[in-house]
């Protein structure tokens, strides 16, 4: 994340499609669609700080898959008050590296603006990195890790997919 | 000093409170003095400064501190300001250091709070320099602890810090019991959530036995059933206000009834936790381990900013009369990495700003705050379990977990504090 180096590789357009498409879903709020898009292996990490170890340090959100699915069915339950109704959200993502890839994963480092509407507009910013396997039936998410440029708070009510 | 056009007292009855307690910047302001500023207020745990030079800092009401620990191992609070011309000395949130120094003009003072340089000192007379010694930083006034948690108040005069926790002491001793050497570790990191919330509807949402079923129905209904039910009827879980603004609820009834282990932490085997359980037994023998097990952590608000959230800690920061800062961290248990790591995610689950349980409890107290901005009817109710409230030697105690009993507990407590009685 804070490497210098620049890489003249573009990164692949399925690969962007599909980061759009996650934040799209995540923008309207169509949980089980968003949730689809994850792998079984997969974690969402908003940490508290850039350099935080999840092993010593608390995060606003470690989810495992197992953790992903409760998240999405609370959401889905249409009671999940801090989300009822949904936030109004956009969320722009921009300046998109190709950080690392292997035989079988692409990991990609944008940056983001997220408005979010509720009462107020809130915006939210910062770092979001994505691991992607490309898997043969399309391309499946391994890991979503926000830094949030707030993270060290206080930050108000995140229910939303970040 | 802040006037009321009425007294406290006025604002609260029995069984029912003025909306305005959550609204009036007047009452925010008399707060601020009365409660925040003269009573005792919950700063820090000694495990976040746990050799000398550390440092974290803070806020008493409105006011920067830093909390430190001295050469001489002593834990020190200092108003975070230079005793020059005011900038805020430390703008670290933790951190270790022998001195500080103002970055406006290089005053430098000992993290005990002693002047030691002052540049350029011949522009002074020496009359001026030959006070130096009383130059340093202020202290808090007063400061004390009780098994690691620090306390302080920024007036010199009033009750001791036991006398103000009374009861309360059991609650920490009950969190301490899970300990094997009596200590935690509160570095894990404190999530701060912005509540768009009176600081007082967040401490008296904690106490709640009433709202889990409606507030968290999600939870119940898509993830995981309570641990125990909220249908008062099928528990046996009390509510209890301790004195002095302190109360509960409490499981241990309904744990000891069902006589299992862990109930409070997700049912997990002894399996999963050997090295605990072997460090327990060590400490405290076969049986008052297991009891420990059972009985499980204290859910209990220690008035008026420290919650011991059963694994969790948390405190509030006043704002404003609608705004509020809770701060959340587990309730770390030294060198216990199997507990620690469950408790992480665990918190992580339930509290702070994505959490399953707290993200929904601050939505509902925003929506709180919004509907009072409604004058009419103007008395909040908290009627229930009036008249079902006991009166023990561990204070009013009402069978049912959905009485209102914390909540006037919580505000007798406060109207006397701020009627100065």
């Amino acid at each position: 994340m804070t490497s210098t180096e620049t890489t003249a590789v573009g990164v692949d357009p399925a690969i962007l499609s599909f980061i759009y498409l996650e934040a799209r879903l995540a923008d309207e709020a169509r949980y089980s669609e968003w949730e689809a898009l994850w792998d079984d292996d997969g974690l969402y990490w908003v940490p508290m700080s850039p350099d935080a170890d999840p092993a010593r340090d608390l995060s606003y959100i470690y989810d495992n898959r197992r953790r992903i699915r409760s998240r999405i069915a609370q959401l889905n339950t249409g009671a999940r008050h801090s989300q009822t109704p949904p936030s109004k959200l956009r969320r722009l993502l921009t300046n998109t590296e190709l950080l690392d890839r292997d035989a079988e994963t692409v990991t990609v480092g944008s940056n983001f603006v997220l408005y979010e509407y509720r009462y107020q507009m809130t915006v939210w910013a910062g770092r979001v990195i994505h691991r992607v396997r490309l898997a043969e039936t399309g391309p499946r998410l391994v890991a979503k890790t926000v830094h949030l440029v707030n993270a060290g708070g206080p930050v108000p009510t995140l229910a939303f997919l970040l | 000093m802040t006037e009321l056009e009425t007294r406290a007292r006025d604002l609260v009855r029995p069984d029912r409170i003025h909306g305005s307690v959550y609204t009036d910047p007047a009452v925010f302001e008399l707060e601020l003095e009365r409660i925040y500023r003269e009573g005792w207020v919950f700063v820090a745990h000694e495990s976040e400064v746990p050799e000398p030079g550390d440092y974290v800092t803070r806020r008493i009401g409105r006011e920067p501190v830093i909390v430190s620990r001295g050469k001489d191992g002593e834990v020190h609070v200092l108003a975070n300001r230079c005793a020059h011309r005011g900038n805020r000395l430390c703008n670290a949130e933790r951190g270790n250091s022998t001195t500080f120094r103002c970055p406006y003009h290089g005053w430098t003072f000992k993290n005990d709070g002693a002047l030691v340089a002052v540049p350029m000192r011949g522009g002074y007379a020496d009359e001026f320099l030959a006070k130096r010694s009383e130059l340093g930083l202020a202290p808090a006034p007063r400061m004390d602890s009780y098994r690691g948690f620090v306390f302080a108040s920024l007036a010199p005069e009033g009750i001791s810090l036991r006398e103000h926790l009374g009861r309360a002491t059991g609650a920490i001793d009950r969190l301490l019991a899970l300990s094997p050497d009596g200590r935690l570790d509160l570095r894990a990191g404190w999530m701060k959530h912005h509540h768009f919330s009176n600081w007082k509807m967040v401490i008296e949402n904690n106490v709640d036995g009433y709202h889990a079923l409606f507030t968290h129905q999600s939870v119940y209904e898509a993830v995981r059933e309570a641990k125990v039910s909220h249908v008062p009827s099928k528990v046996e879980v009390y509510v209890r206000d301790l004195g002095n603004g302190h109360s509960e609820i409490d499981y241990l009834p309904e744990y000891s009834r069902l006589d299992e282990e862990f109930v409070w932490f997700g049912r997990a085997p002894r399996t999963k936790l050997p090295r605990y359980v072997e460090a327990m037994e060590q400490a405290h023998g076969k049986e008052d381990t297991h009891r420990a097990f059972v009985v499980g952590p204290p859910h209990t608000m220690i008035f008026p900013n420290l919650f011991l959230a059963e694994m969790n800690i948390m405190f509030v920061e006043p704002l404003a009369p609608g705004e509020t800062i809770a701060y959340t961290t587990p309730a770390l248990i030294p060198g216990m990495d199997e507990m620690n790591s469950r408790m992480l995610r665990r918190t992580e689950g339930a509290m702070g700003p994505a959490g399953f349980l707290i993200a929904d409890d601050g939505e509902i107290g925003a929506r709180n705050q919004m509907g009072l901005a409604a004058t009419r009817p103007e008395w909040i109710l908290l009627a229930r379990g009036a008249t079902t409230d006991q009166t023990d030697e561990t204070g009013i105690v009402n069978h049912d977990k959905s009485s209102e009993t914390p909540q006037r507990g919580l505000w007798q407590h406060w109207a006397s504090v701020l009627d100065g009685e």
